[in-house]
């Protein structure tokens, strides 16, 4: 299990990998052991209904809830109970789902937080308004009166300011127009053409497919199928979108 | 950003060179105890100290066992009692923040909802 550092076999390893996890808030288990791998710089998209246990999932791989059992590996290592501060320090960044932003202070407030992490104020603005340049037209504009899909490009500016080499992405297309949706994922293809392995996760899946390597679907707190988009988007249509 | 290979070297470098702990909070669960444990013992140093001065006979003796008992149980206490404090704080502090964090959050949606609603249909 504990491959040795200066093996070749390293780059085979996922940078992320869940083993058999179970996972439950109190006494009601959520997931019942779930494999899931994110192969260096691929983009993985997670895929099922409401409830699934997705956000769940994301969750546990974050380390920000432990599992029940099972493991957490990261780049090889188990790092099963280790803290999500810890973790997304050294590059193992979450967006979670909803708005991850500070809807009372403005767009380049928002940055500032970011440089908490010790980069500088003008690395930070320059890759966010490189990639949105959306954000830079509404700098001076409070984050909570911007558009949705403005708010979800700003939380990835602020995921994408602390430098990730996974970045976890839940549901970026909630409550959005499917247009917007698109914006998103084309800047989601060219975070992953820099080389930065992703892990979406979403219910509906067309516009994801299109953007992932791998995609796997997951029901009731497993994952049900997993392989090409093409596949699971064959899949998809025969099940659980029961067309 | 085109030095992605490095990052992921980096990222894996860094991931293997993490110190891993078994769970924060059983230091600090440890170090709790310590000091409701030290506060005991102070108390009892204390109180067998202030026995001692009252039975001594000279006042050589009454400032031995005040030094012995009375005030290193006193010392004893307020240490544990730090201890006490900061680790049991430091819990209690930490969901209180993200308490506060998060009702900040949800305080700050609603006055954008109620303006926006305000400012009429756009
Ligand atoms: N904090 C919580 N306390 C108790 N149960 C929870 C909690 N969060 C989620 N659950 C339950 O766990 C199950 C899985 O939730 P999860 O959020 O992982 O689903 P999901 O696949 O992300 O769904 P969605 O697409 O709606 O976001 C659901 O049945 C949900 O009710
Ligand atoms: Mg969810």
């Amino acid at each position: 299990m504990n491959p040795s550092i200066d093996a070749p076999v390293v780059e085979e390893i996922p940078l992320l990998s869940l083993r058999g996890v179970r996972a439950a808030y109190g006494n009601i288990d959520v997931l019942h052991g779930v494999d899931l791998d994110v192969p260096k710089g691929t983009v993985v998209a997670l895929l099922g209904p409401n409830g699934a246990g997705k956000s769940t999932t994301l969750k546990v791989a974050c380390g920000l809830m432990a599992a029940k059992a099972g493991k957490v590996l990261v780049a090889g290592r188990d790092v099963t109970g280790v803290r999500a501060e810890e973790l997304a320090r050294r590059g193992l960044v979450t967006i979670p789902e909803g708005k991850g932003v500070f809807p009372n202070l403005t767009v380049r407030e928002n940055l500032i937080v970011a440089t908490y992490g010790g980069q500088k104020l003008a690395d930070i603005e320059e890759v966010a308004y490189g990639r949105f340049p959306r954000l830079k037209e509404r700098r001076q504009q409070v984050a909570g009166t911007m558009s949705g899909g403005e708010q979800q490009m700003l939380a990835m500016a602020r995921g994408l300011a602390s430098n990730p080499a996974i970045l976890l992405l839940d549901e970026l297309s909630m409550g959005l127009a499917p247009l917007v949706v698109e914006e998103l994922y084309g800047v989601v293809a060219q975070i992953a053409q820099s080389g930065i392995s992703i892990l979406v996760i979403e219910q509906f899946a067309r516009t994801v497919l299109g953007v992932a390597d791998i995609a796997a679907i997951m029901l009731n707190g497993r994952v049900r199928a997993i392989g090409s988009p093409d596949e699971i988007e064959e899949e998809l249509s025969s099940a659980y979108l029961g067309g | 950003m085109n030095e992605q290979p490095d990052r992921v070297a980096e990222f894996t470098a860094e991931i293997e060179s993490m110190k891993l702990k078994a769970g924060g909070a059983e230091g600090e669960k440890r170090l709790l105890l310590l000091g409701v444990l030290a506060v005991g013992a102070g108390i009892v140093l204390a109180v067998i100290g202030g026995v001692q001065v009252v039975n001594a006979e000279t006042l050589m003796d009454q400032q031995a066992y005040l030094a012995t008992g009375a005030f290193l149980g006193i010392a004893l206490m307020v240490a544990g009692a730090a201890l006490f404090v900061r680790y049991s704080l430091a819990r209690y502090l930490r969901f209180w923040m993200v308490r506060l964090v998060f009702e900040s959050r949800a305080n700050a949606d609603r006055i954008v909802d109620a303006i926006e609603r305000a400012s009429g249909p756009r």
